[in-house]
């Protein structure tokens, strides 16, 4: 019995102490596959227009749904109508400004699918395309807490809601059309390709112009385990919204030790085993105690 | 030598007669002479009622026209306080379950009754509102298939666990003080509801190693929800020790929250109060905050959080309330068990549920900041139903200790609840005869 006990004891101690164990030594790395899908955004050549976002809201919504003046309006956020929106960032001190496009991000690795319980968000295995799935959704809305984008929509007024967020065009793509927003870009601040091939452009526009670009780096090429769209501005990308993550993508930071422990449900399998044996045991010891409870008379309680 | 063996073998001998004396709590009695409709009852019961009508005008208009929530703040009260917090105080059942079962203080069994009932009623009440909470709860017989699942999302692993453990252990463990109300109402059909609880005598241990390995899942997945949430939440509470702090809090709550309601149910329905017991559960309470605590500032001081706690900001005064909740609860805990203080061991209660509520509220809505200008305050509908969810709970307890067990007692009590049974049962037979004899007289 002290036995079965001391080893309970030792198991919790040694999971507690592996818990404890400095997360940064080991960063897993994920990989984007090869051929998948992206967006390319240059901050520094849109100049605003926001013809991708009324293709955006074109292409994906009922026309009737917002009026023209709104889908063009630079402070408006992501809505269900609108999955894509220009933004136009000012300093507090109006030094400098700059347009930022946002969608989704389209993540190698996303929060939103690693929340989702019934895969309802799930990445296209060829295209790395994160789309939704109606009919497995249950609408918990998990997907918008872990998101560090704040991407998804969910239809507050509807009576069976969606989760609605850029799926860059699956129809038009199907259709061998690029997605609306690329199409109608002006000045080609927002080009459509292969990831590999956008990443290639991105650096050599870098090495073109070194010194113009924030850190002379690309934001999403490693950032949270790396995104299939892919960012340049001339200034820092956490004040376009684009938040700074580290280069692991959250949930292989943060469910890390979750993935572990419940991997092939192993230990709570083992657990229960365990327990089964020692409550085995402990209901023999408290049926002697309970005849003494019937002495009295008494059925005894359980 | 002998001598001080000697004295200590008497002096063990005085603690234990001390003891037995003392016992106040040695078997459930159902509450009696007291009526089962009374006034506060029927507020409660309205209350549930309004909430059940407004949850259809939810059904009606949609999330968004009923509730506070937005795309920011996705989730409201229904999720982050019926469920984050309710289930801790709820926690009851597996905490004092394991103190009991797995730890042997056999003296604590005595409030096991009162444990699993509020269990089953905190979880039961939660679970309904989450079905009112759900965009599409239509879908949700995708749990049925296996291949649909993603098993490394916490939300599925407490989509699972926690409706199996309410339909399973929690209801198991209910269904013995049901048993044997329904023997003493029916007892033609008392062997019926015996070989019932054989049965359940003999699958206990089965039923008692599920019931505590499925909270010590959800419990610490309820914790790892918000590990998603990544870097949104606040980190003095992101630390990936996380779930493991729900579930110590869900500890810590369970067995406050059992203390607090044995103490009302003292102090409202004058039930004894039996302080041996009483100092047991405050005993381990203390011990429970007291590591939980340590475990919590170790984390934030190992990683470097804690100097966080020393700003000047909201979260930093909510760390501090929480931190300063929990240690007055350990203090308060431990003198309680010390002088065996009822109103002491109330304090502590009171400390512990509150500062484990607030801990496990903070992550979900005080601290969790997706970003400037997102802003999330329930709508006045979101309050009613929630209280009134949590109303119909309270209402249900109200009437299943007028009815059935729950709640300890001594055997004096025991008796004397028999005896008063068996008087209501007399009158109402005598009453009977009355009125059949005056209804003979005036045919």
């Amino acid at each position: 019995m002290s036995l079965t006990r001391r080893q309970l004891l030792c198991g919790a101690a040694a999971g507690a102490a592996t818990t404890f164990t400095p997360m940064a030594a080991r960063a897993e790395q994920t990989v984007a596959p090869a051929g998948v899908l992206g967006l390319l955004y240059d901050a520094t050549v849109c100049i605003g227009c926001q013809a991708c976002v009324s293709a955006c809201v074109d292409a994906n919504s009922k026309p009737q749904d917002m009026s023209l003046a709104e889908a063009r309006s630079s402070e408006r956020g992501l809505t269900i109508q609108a999955r894509s929106t220009v933004k136009l960032y000012i300093a507090p001190d109006a030094s400098e400004r700059s347009f930022v496009k946002l969608q989704c991000m389209h993540c190698v690795d996303p929060a939103c699918v690693a929340s989702c319980m019934f895969g309802a968000l799930h990445k296209d295995p060829r295209t790395g395309i994160v789309r939704w799935d109606a009919s497995r959704c249950v609408g918990c809305r998990y997907c918008e807490i872990a998101c560090a984008f704040h991407v998804p929509r969910f239809e507050w007024q509807a009576f069976n809601p969606r989760i609605v967020k850029c799926e860059l065009c699956g129809p038009r793509l199907a259709e061998g059309r690029e997605p609306a927003c690329t199409s109608v870009c002006p000045t080609h601040a927002v080009v459509f390709g292969q990831r590999e091939s956008l990443l290639t452009t991105a650096h050599q526009r870098i090495a073109a112009h070194p010194g113009q670009y924030s850190e002379d780096r690309v934001y999403g090429e490693h950032d949270a385990g790396g995104t299939q769209a892919i960012y340049l501005a001339h200034i820092a990308y956490n004040r376009l919204g684009l938040p700074q993550l580290g280069t692991e993508s959250i949930s292989a930071k943060y469910l890390k030790w979750q993935k572990r422990i419940y991997a092939y449900l192993a230990a709570p399998a083992a657990a229960y085993v365990l327990l089964v044996g020692v409550l085995g045991k402990r209901l023999r010891t408290h049926q002697l105690h309970e005849e003494e409870e019937e002495a009295t008379g008494l059925k005894p309680q359980l | 030598m002998m001598l001080a063996a000697a004295r200590k073998c008497e002096e063990s001998a005085v603690s234990i007669e001390a003891a037995t004396t003392n016992r106040q709590w040695q078997r459930s009695v159902p509450l009696f002479r007291v009526p089962l409709l009374t006034r506060p009852f029927a507020v409660l019961c309205g209350l549930g009622a309004l909430a059940c009508v407004l949850a259809l005008y939810r059904e009606a208009v949609g999330l968004g026209p009923a509730s506070g929530m937005n795309d920011n703040y996705a989730w409201g009260v229904w999720k982050t306080f019926n469920i984050m917090v309710l289930t801790g105080l709820g926690s009851g059942s597996f905490a004092i379950g394991i103190a009991v079962w797995i730890f042997g203080q056999r003296q604590l069994h005595a409030v096991m009754r009162t444990a699993v009932l509020s269990s089953f009623l905190t979880y039961a009440s939660g679970l309904a509102l989450l079905g009112v909470d759900v965009g599409r709860p239509w879908n949700f017989y995708s749990i049925l298939m296996p291949w649909r699942w993603n098993a490394h999302s916490p939300m599925l692993e407490i989509a699972f666990c926690m409706p199996l453990y309410t339909a399973v252990p929690l209801l198991i463990e209910n269904l013995p003080a049901a048993l044997e109300a329904l023997s003493k109402r029916l007892p033609r059909f008392a062997f019926a509801f015996d070989a019932i609880e054989a049965v359940i005598r003999r699958i206990f241990p089965f039923v008692l190693a599920l019931g505590f390995l499925l909270p010590a899942m959800h419990q610490s997945s309820l914790g790892a929800l918000m590990l998603l949430a990544g870097p949104q939440v606040h980190p003095l509470w992101q630390i990936p020790l996380l779930p493991l702090l729900y579930v110590g809090a869900a500890g810590f709550m369970g067995f406050a929250f059992v203390t607090f309601i044995l103490l009302v149910a003292h102090l409202v329905w004058e039930r004894p109060l039996d302080r041996e017991v009483l100092r047991s559960m405050c005993r381990i309470s203390t011990g429970i905050v007291a590591v939980w605590l340590a475990l919590r500032a170790l984390d934030l001081l190992l990683r470097g959080s804690l100097p966080l706690a020393f700003t000047a900001t909201a979260p930093a005064l909510l760390f501090w309330i929480e931190t300063t909740l929990l240690i007055a609860a350990a203090i308060a805990a431990y003198s309680a068990a010390r002088q065996s203080n009822p109103r002491r061991a109330f304090l502590a209660s009171m400390l512990a549920c509150v500062g484990g509520m607030l801990y496990r509220f903070d992550p979900t809505t005080l601290v969790y900041q997706p970003g400037l200008g997102a802003s999330y305050f329930p709508s006045l509908i979101e309050i009613v139903i929630t209280v009134g969810f949590v109303a119909a709970a309270i209402a249900a307890f109200c009437v299943v200790v007028k009815l059935t067990a729950i709640l300890p007692a001594s055997l004096e009590t025991w008796f004397e609840a028999e005896r008063a049974e068996q008087h209501r049962q007399l009158h109402r037979q005598l009453r009977l005869v009355q009125s059949s004899i005056e209804y003979v007289a005036e045919a």
